[in-house]
């Protein structure tokens, strides 16, 4: 069967026919004449105007591959609807093979979708985090926008009556990437599913030498660029499992042997207070060292002054702390202040033998001040902090990933007709 | 048992310009004289010619009488066509022979393709497009409703189309892509229930050839 | 169940790096706070404590208290 050509009812100009005669319109390229093709006998439906003239993205006539199948393109609409007194429009292209039939391109502010007719109907209808949701093929599809399309121009051809101005109620769902398209007329109800596509892939499908424009905003069905956020808390929680068993090593190997405990006096009224322990053995690999001590201090403060010497290398860490408590009762009850006891940790301190030099003070006020107090040196004490540290920081790339995906998604749905109501980071392509 | 072996398949002269006439399977009543689109219809042993196809009647299916292919395993041979026109075009119905011995339809509209067969089931008297309908065992919801008149036939028929103008027609479709399709030209309705199928799956051979496409 | 690791490639990279550090932060007994360290002759300590001059020879005495 070879493509036939009419002439235009209205100018004479030539008019090829590719998609033979399943073509029941076609447009005059010179004249722009929406020619009724269906009957031999010719008639004109409209004629659009040449200042509405729109150049299409891809030319009528290029020919490119989807799912292994050649498609040419015969014919572009420019379709548009009206939302909050706002026109937006978008581009369709037809696509034909002869055998396999007839095709869509659709783009808007480029993004692409690859529609073809639906061959069974949905499952059911039903709700899906808040939205009308029809189930089709095993995937939940949430409506997203319900809009009258009217077709403001065209060129090429169509295996139907091109009515211009004749609007159609179309309802969409979407399940990124794909998007259900419901359209329904008294007599008929049909749906198409498209599959969201990149410039990239439409350029390379057509072998375009020149790239399509870049997608701007974010489109109802197109894919959420993250990996799927549910293997992301996963990993999250796996992380966190390692976290919980190393801690449990950790605190299995630390030795947390107290090497020394003493209970030490001291008076104000001592000519020298600063003393020197016997000398402890600190054993095991480089690790850290606590130093506790509990004082009977009632009602006054004293300041440790200490050094833990190494005896063998002379290292010395100094360190120092006040410890004060007091008590008593006033109207409201009982009440205290400070802790009478003082912890230290002392970090990567080599394993060998030490002493603890302790210099205490008190008030050196006109009164006698005395404390008793006890040193309790405790060798490898798994502390944690830092594993506690880890939990904010390992849950930081969830976190993030996260909110990237409910920005892009507030900006998915800010299109559909859902745009005012806040949105919600759920995920779309689980 | 091939319906279209055997020698016992009823053979004649067009009463119109004399050409042979074989009918390609045992239960055909109507043919289509390919030398003089006159529309023969065997009454007994004889045949009668009924009137004549004015349209060409060619478009750009790629499926022609002769065309064969496969269905559930069995192969088919496309015997017979009765062109529809409504609002919207035209369709093609195409009549099946299958190898064993069964016989269905090939619906062909902008090359959307469904395979169905006649089904001794009852439809509803009418029902419009959204309305659920029980068709044997099955659940079916009407897609489309359909006003169309009959433009032509070629090849053989099982029954005669030519008294038949105009008619109603239901298209129904289910979930797992079962398709249904009411024809109400007769009394009972004839119901016939089958499958959409996309070209590929039919592996059609012999097919009308397009100029610039494999 | 292999797209959890590769899907994650790089959040899996930081995290065992993450625990990997705190857990030889943990082993070696490294802390924030540090210690002022330095040298001693160990035996003139023994010898005299209160002639050592720690670094925290200058404290703020507590002059609060209720």
């Amino acid at each position: 069967m070879k493509v036939r050509a009419i002439d235009c009812p209205n100018c004479g100009g030539s008019v090829e026919l590719r998609g033979y005669s399943h073509s029941l319109s076609a447009v005059c390229i010179q004249c722009l004449t929406v020619i009724d093709t269906s009957h031999p006998q010719l008639t004109i439906l409209k004629q659009f105007q040449d200042a509405n003239r729109v150049r299409p993205l891809l030319p009528l006539g290029s020919r490119g591959r989807f799912g292994g199948k050649l498609f040419e393109i015969i014919g572009m609409q420019e379709r548009q609807i009206m939302v909050d007194g706002t026109t937006y429009s978008w581009q369709e292209y037809l696509l034909f093979n002869p055998y396999a039939g007839f095709r869509y391109l659709s783009v808007y502010r480029g993004h692409w979708n690859f529609i073809e007719p639906a061959k069974g109907l949905p499952e059911t209808t039903t709700r899906y985090l808040g939205k009308p949701a029809l189930k089709y093929q095993g995937q939940t599809y949430r409506h997203f926008q319900t809009a009258e399309a009217e077709t403001s121009f065209a060129m090429g051809e169509f295996p139907w009556k091109l009515e211009v101005g004749q609007k159609v109620t179309v309802k969409d769902y979407i399940a990124p990437p794909k998007l259900l398209s419901e359209e329904i007329t008294p007599d008929e109800v049909t749906y198409s599913v498209g599959t969201y596509q990149t410039g990239e892939e439409i350029a390379k499908a057509f072998a375009l030498t020149t790239p399509l424009s870049l997608a701007s905003g974010v489109f109802a069905n197109q894919p959420a660029p993250a990996a799927n956020l549910g293997s992301t808390w996963s990993t999250f929680v796996l992380l966190l499992v390692g976290l919980f068993v190393l801690s449990i090593f950790l605190k299995v190997i630390s030795r947390n042997e107290v090497v020394f405990d003493q209970r030490l006096h001291y008076s104000s009224a001592d000519k020298e207070s600063a003393k020197v322990t016997d000398i402890f053995e600190l054993k095991g690999r480089t690790s850290n060292v606590e130093i506790e001590s509990e004082t009977d201090l009632l009602n006054d403060w004293m300041y440790l002054d200490m050094s833990l010497i190494n005896t063998e290398t002379g290292q010395a860490w100094d360190f120092g702390r006040e410890v004060s408590y007091y008590s008593g009762t006033d109207s409201d009850g009982r009440w205290t202040e400070g802790n009478p006891k003082v912890s230290v940790n002392i970090p990567s301190v080599p394993s060998g033998k030490y002493y603890l030099r302790i210099d205490p003070d008190m008030s050196d006020d006109a009164g006698l001040h005395s404390a008793s107090y006890t040193i309790k040196v405790t060798r490898d004490v798994p502390k944690f902090w830092l594993l506690w540290l880890a939990i904010p920081l390992l849950m930081l790339p969830a976190l993030w990933r996260t909110i990237k995906r409910g920005t892009f998604e507030t900006q998915r749905w800010a299109e559909s007709d859902y745009a005012t109501s806040s949105s919600s980071s759920d995920d779309d392509d689980d | 048992m091939n319906p279209l072996a055997g020698s016992d398949r009823f053979r004649g002269n067009c009463p119109n310009c004399g050409a042979p006439i074989q009918f390609t399977f045992l239960q055909a009543v109507q043919t289509v004289c390919k030398f003089c689109q006159s529309v023969l219809v065997r009454q007994g042993v004889d045949l009668q010619l009924v009137g004549k196809v004015a349209d060409p009647l060619i478009d750009a299916s790629p499926i022609q009488l002769g065309t064969e292919g496969q269905y559930g395993g069995q192969a088919f041979q496309v015997v017979g066509r009765i062109v529809y026109e409504y609002l919207g075009g035209r369709w093609n119905e195409w009549y099946l022979a299958f190898s064993n011995g069964t016989f269905g339809w090939l619906s062909d509209a902008q090359l959307e393709y469904a395979i169905s067969f006649l089904v001794k089931s009852t439809a509803p008297a009418q029902a419009t497009r959204g309305v659920q309908v029980a068709l044997g065992k099955e659940l079916f919801t009407v897609t489309t409703f359909t006003r169309a008149r009959y433009i032509g036939v070629e090849g053989d028929m099982p029954f005669t189309t030519w008294d038949k103008t105009e008619s109603n027609f239901l298209d129904l479709r289910s979930a797992n892509q079962r398709f249904a399709t009411v024809d109400y030209s007769e009394q009972p309705p004839l119901v016939f229930t089958g499958n959409l199928v996309d070209y590929d799956d039919l592996k059609l051979r012999n097919v009308k050839q397009f100029e610039g496409w494999q | 169940m292999t797209n959890l690791f590769l899907g994650n490639l790089k959040y899996w990279l930081y995290g065992l790096t993450l625990l990997g550090g705190a857990g030889v932060a943990e082993w070696r007994g490294y802390s924030f706070t540090s210690i002022n360290e330095h040298q001693v002759a160990p035996k003139s300590v023994r010898d005299n404590p209160g002639a050592y001059r720690s670094h925290y020879s200058t404290y703020t005495r507590y002059s609060g208290g209720k």
